[in-house]
């Protein structure tokens, strides 16, 4: 590990500046912040999946004490907010346009999952707004709720406008070829699988104040959001809350989002509408059973899946039929999770030439499903790599050795996939050496061996995962429907001492921004990593952005700030030129000093900046001041990749899985900070061996959710994990300044399939679904 | 609601036995302040022990060992005596919680908390521990099993609390322990606890055993059919076979979406099996 006090540049493993005030207890999060006068929101929720909504009495809890007012979605409507958005449209394979219910911040005739907001209650304490909801009557007239995703589309439809409950039916690739590839093959491999439900849980529940100042007409809106520029352009836009200079979105600190804190939420749009109609600060914070309920949750897959090869074991075609649960409504980025970040992931890292899939998106009685870390390629690589393992187990090829001889080679980059997109650099080999070198795989029969001795079971499995991330190029995303554009805007403002304050669209809820950004910049200018500051999540501050998600944050947003800052430096280039009355092309910058070439006349960096702001005869084509912005917007994505490799082993007495090693060796292209890219690949795997063998979120079949609380979700904790071994292999990303790629999904998209695949190994089946509980496999261990 | 922390057993008796609301005795106060907080109960008085010295201190004497009823039981996994002579009760006590937990909790409070899924009260009844309990009418001694009658009652009379646990002197060659399964598809509540204590004749042959199960039925189960079938035995295959049939013949549990009943039965007699084998190494069999 690099020493923090002589190294704070690129690659140092500087501690988190933003550690000292949250270990300290000086974090500032939405639910820390109180204004004058405020009062307090609690949401009238379904209880009902599917439910016209009858009489609305709030009578009586009007005359309880400390009750203010209570609106509901009829309210609402009345006032004409506008529908939250789908951000991304997906054309069905027949031409036509994804179908969008209309999904109205509050319900005001319809709900259609349980715990969908209807109205709110507003009182001068939060126990006072929570009796009186209570005390509401609802007459509710119930409906058949459709919750089960592999019969939805020939259930009743939840949405009038939607038949079949299908959203949409999307394809991507060559459906010809892929069934010309079939008819040659020498082996076909098929597998079903479920990719289970999770919630995301976020350690700091979603929470909301907003004030409306009657003299300016101004809200300001605290929330926790990834990306509050983009709530702020959805919620004046679309929704027509407040035009967008009259409203001022806060994100604060921010404890995890992801992704569920991507999108904008009926609760936080409530909020603001409500503070304005009832002319008081409002607030809003969720408890843990609300996040159950009520924030997005991801997956929630049934996949078919077929793997054609040669007589060799060559891939000759790949073919993916799947089914992918939307919830009820479509949630902000909904549409594209199961198509656009989840096909187009499809070849893996290796060179099937043929691939076709089709995805039909559903609409179901259940909370909206979005992006949760991975968002759509744990999808897809659980899809690959559980094939690609099954394939190597039924040709009777080692499973790394099918895997090399599929792989792309490292001198075919730029390498053209038959899925959409256009790799541009890496070396799967690599990765996968490593981590065949640190998981010991010669070793691996003797431990089975002694496994068994012992009367356990062992097994081995792998994921060689791919990921796009860096999203993205905007006009390749607005081309394939996104919304918006996918750049990322940063501003470098030197202030007249030297020191620097650096403006990020990006934001952090965990990641470490403040110390990653820093780095860069401080790097970039030479100035010391403690004279630079680093603002973000707040759009009173910072000119614009588009947040958090998808490992995009150093990619696209630090690469902004390279830009921003090699701005700073040719203004001061300028500037020192005029100081040292040179030629503006014969100034250097290196390490924080301009210097007059191949002469002994320099300025410090501090010197320039100061004289930036006291222009002494500058001439006219000078401008005081030195602080740039930058918008930056990639050409490709990033495409991270590598190799996980989880060693389990089993009690079949018990059923108890133990993940006994998990090897991960990433290629994340540079590495700004590698204790923050450890940190983050520590999370993801926890995350995804959470998924793989703990977490589950179920709906029984009235539509109510029966793992709302942590008595019945099992989230994975340290005695559920190994030690970690963590290593990263480098190829630049060769399209960005930094050469970055993105760290913050790999762990949870590798490890999933990683672990099913050493479960599958060691009993000796496919026949398991995630989560695999101690049951289930007890129960195969017994033969039932 | 009033609060008082007392320096005497006499004085603590008479404080709960002229209580006019609830009173509830507090020892660390893991499971009472919790449920407090939730509003399950609401005392009309609390009686903190831990200023009382008599129930503060592990005192070993020539029949066995008393534990206070307020010492916490990280202060059992220190003593070397005690875990010396009653290993399977020290560790179940040390598997409550976490360390934090363990710095307050105590194994008294464990035992009137009520829950069949307590970790240390298997592991103690196995032991033949007693109360001691002190009450308006004066001292009773009362074998642990004979505490708990139900899901979160006891046989304790009004005005009544327990003053400290007592652990018999273990014969030479004995041995217990217990264990714990916690499939991690929950938080943490034990879907099985087993204890076994047992003491061993010549040639290794277990003269004398007793079996207790935890979290399969509304109280902790001492499985006697379970005793006997390990009771003449060196622990071959068979007879644990027969211990773990009896043991599943014991279990009463519910049926979850976190565990079937079929499931959380075969495990019991997993972790029976294993305890014995445990018990019976540290009793000195191999
Ligand atoms: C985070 C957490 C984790 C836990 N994990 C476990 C676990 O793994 N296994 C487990 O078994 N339990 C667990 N518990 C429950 C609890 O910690 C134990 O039951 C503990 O032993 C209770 O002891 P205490 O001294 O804190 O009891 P207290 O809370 O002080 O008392 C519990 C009950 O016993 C009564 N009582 C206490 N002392 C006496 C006395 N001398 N005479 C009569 N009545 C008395 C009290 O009035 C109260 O009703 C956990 C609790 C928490 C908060």
């Amino acid at each position: 590990m690099n020493d923090r006090n002589t190294d704070t540049g690129i690659g140092a493993a500087v501690l988190r500046k933003e550690d000292r005030r949250f270990i300290t207890g000086f974090g500032r999060y939405t639910d820390d912040i109180n204004e004058v006068g405020q009062c307090h929101a609690v949401f009238l929720r379904s209880p009902y999946a599917r439910a016209d909504i009858g009489e609305i009495d709030v009578s009586a809890p009007l005359e309880m004490d400390g009750v203010i007012a209570i609106l509901t979605g009829r309210d609402m409507a009345a006032d004409g907010l506008g529908d939250l958005p789908c951000g991304w449209s997906v054309k069905s394979k027949d031409g036509s346009d994804m179908i969008s219910a209309p999904h109205p911040p509050l319900a005001s005739e319809r709900v259609n999952y349980v715990g969908e907001p209807y109205g709110v209650v507003l009182a001068e304490t939060r126990q006072a707004a929570r009796d009186a909801a209570e005390a509401v009557a609802t007459d509710f007239g119930e409906l058949e709720a459709v919750v089960v995703l592999k019969t939805a589309t020939s259930s009743e439809a939840i949405h009038e406008a939607v038949p079949q409950n299908r959203c949409y039916l999307w394809e991507l690739g060559d459906e010809q070829a892929t069934d010309a590839a079939f008819q040659n093959a020498a082996h076909v491999v098929t597998l079903e699988l479920t990719n289970n439900r999770i919630i995301p849980n976020a350690i700091e529940p979603r929470a909301a104040l907003a004030t409306h100042n009657p003299a300016s007409d101004e809200i300001t809106l605290y929330t926790t959001s990834q990306n509050p520029h983009l709530a702020r352009l959805i919620l004046s836009a679309f929704v027509g809350l407040s035009p967008e200079h009259k409203l001022r979105l806060i994100a604060p600190d921010v404890g995890g989002g992801f992704g569920s804190k991507i999108f904008v939420y009926p609760e936080e749009t409530t909020v603001a509408w409500a503070a304005r109609r009832i002319a008081r600060p409002v607030k809003w914070a969720a408890d843990r059973s609300e996040s159950f309920l009520t924030d997005a949750h991801g997956r929630d897959h049934l996949s078919r899946v077929e793997l054609a090869l040669d007589a060799d074991g060559q891939f000759l075609g790949l073919r993916v039929r799947t089914t992918a649960n939307l919830g009820a409504y479509l949630s902000l980025f909904a549409a594209s999770v199961p198509t656009y970040l989840y096909g187009t992931l499809l070849a893996g890292q290796y060179r099937t030439p043929a691939i076709h899939v089709e995805v039909e998106g559903v609409y179901t009685n259940t909370v909206p499903v979005d992006a949760v870390r991975g968002a759509g390629r744990p999808e897809a690589t659980y899809v690959v790599e559980r094939i690609v393992e099954v394939a190597a187990r039924q040709l009777g090829i080692d499973p790394v050795e099918l895997r090399r001889r599929n792989m792309i080679q490292p001198d075919q980059f730029p390498y053209q996939t038959p899925v959409a997109l256009v790799y541009d650099t890496g070396n799967y080999q690599a990765s996968l050496d490593r981590a065949l070198d640190a998981i010991d795989y010669g070793g691996f029969p003797a431990r089975r061996a002694a496994s068994e001795a012992a009367g356990k079971k062992r097994g081995l499995g792998f994921a060689c995962y791919i990921e796009a991330c860096g999203l993205a190029p905007s006009q390749l995303a607005i081309s394939l429907g996104a919304g918006v554009g996918l750049y990322e805007s940063g501003e470098v403002r030197v202030n007249p001492t030297g020191s620097v304050t650096v403006f990020t669209g990006s934001h952090s809820h965990g990641q470490g921004h403040e110390t990653t950004f820093a780095q860069i910049v401080s790097d970039r200018l030479g100035v010391p990593f403690d004279d630079v500051e680093v603002v973000h999540g707040d759009t009173g501050r910072v000119e614009f952005g588009l947040g958090t998600y998808g490992s995009r944050s150093v990619a696209v947003g630090g690469s902004a700030l390279v830009v921003a800052a090699d701005k700073v430096i040719a203004k001061g280039k300028l500037i020192a030129a005029h100081m040292l009355k040179a030629d503006p092309a014969a100034i250097d910058f290196e390490s924080g000093e301009f210097s007059v070439r191949d002469s002994n006349q320099s300025l410090s960096f501090g010197e320039v900046a100061f004289a930036a702001y006291v222009p002494a005869d500058y001439p006219e084509d000078l401008e005081p001041g030195l602080s740039e912005k930058a918008f930056y917007d990639p050409e490709n994505f990033t495409f991270p990749a590598g190799t996980h490799i989880a060693e389990v082993e089993i009690d079949p007495q018990t059923g108890v899985t133990e993940v006994v090693a998990f090897v991960a060796v990433d290629d994340f292209g540079e590495v700004i900070n590698p204790m923050i890219v450890e940190g983050q690949v520590h999370g993801g795997i926890a995350q995804g061996i959470g998924q793989a063998l703990l977490e589950h979120g179920v709906y029984d079949d009235q539509g109510q959710l029966i793992t709302g609380s942590y008595m019945d979700y099992c989230m994975p904790r340290a005695d559920d994990l190994p030690d970690f071994d963590v290593d990263t292999t480098i190829t630049p990303c060769t399209h960005n300044p930094l050469g970055v790629k993105g760290c913050g999904e790999a762990g949870a998209i590798g490890s999933p399939a990683a672990v099913m695949n050493a479960i599958t190994d060691a009993l000796g089946t496919e026949e398991i679904t995630m989560p695999a509980t101690s049951e289930k496999v007890w129960r195969i261990c017994r033969g039932d | 609601m009033r609060y008082a922390a007392p320096t005497t057993t006499r004085e603590a008796a008479a404080l709960i036995a002229k209580a006019k609301g609830r009173a509830f005795v507090l020892a660390g106060g893991t499971d009472l302040l919790v449920r407090m907080k939730i509003g399950t109960i609401e005392p009309e008085l609390v009686v903190d022990i831990k200023r009382i010295p008599a129930t503060q201190s592990i005192t070993k004497s020539a029949t066995g060992f008393r534990i206070g009823a307020g010492v916490p039981t990280a202060a059992m996994g220190e003593n070397n005596a005690l875990k010396k002579a009653w290993p399977g009760v020290v560790e179940a006590a040390n598997l409550i919680g976490s360390d934090q937990i363990q710095n307050r909790c105590t194994i008294v409070g464990n035992l009137c908390n009520a829950s069949p899924a307590a970790d240390s009260v298997p592991a103690l009844i196995a032991a033949g521990a007693k109360a001691a309990i002190v009450g308006p009418r004066g001292r009773r001694t009362v074998a642990v099993d004979k505490i708990v009658t139900g899901p979160g009652t006891t046989s304790l009379k009004k005005g009544e609390f327990i003053e400290a646990i007592t652990l018999p002197r273990p014969p030479p060659r004995s041995g217990d322990a217990y264990l714990r399964f916690i499939p991690r598809t929950e938080m943490d509540i034990a879907v099985v606890g087993a204890g076994v204590s047992l003491t061993l004749g010549p040639n290794g042959v277990v003269k004398k055993a007793r079996v207790t199960l935890g979290a399969v039925a509304p109280t902790v189960v001492l499985v006697p059919a379970a005793a006997r079938a390990i009771t003449g035995t060196r622990l071959e295959d068979v007879a644990l076979a027969k211990l773990a049939a009896a043991c599943e013949a014991a279990c009463n549990p519910i049926d979850d979406m976190r565990g079937t009943i079929e499931y959380r039965t075969e495990v019991a007699g997993v972790l029976a099996r294993r305890a014995a084998k445990i018990a019976y190494q540290r009793a000195g069999g191999n």
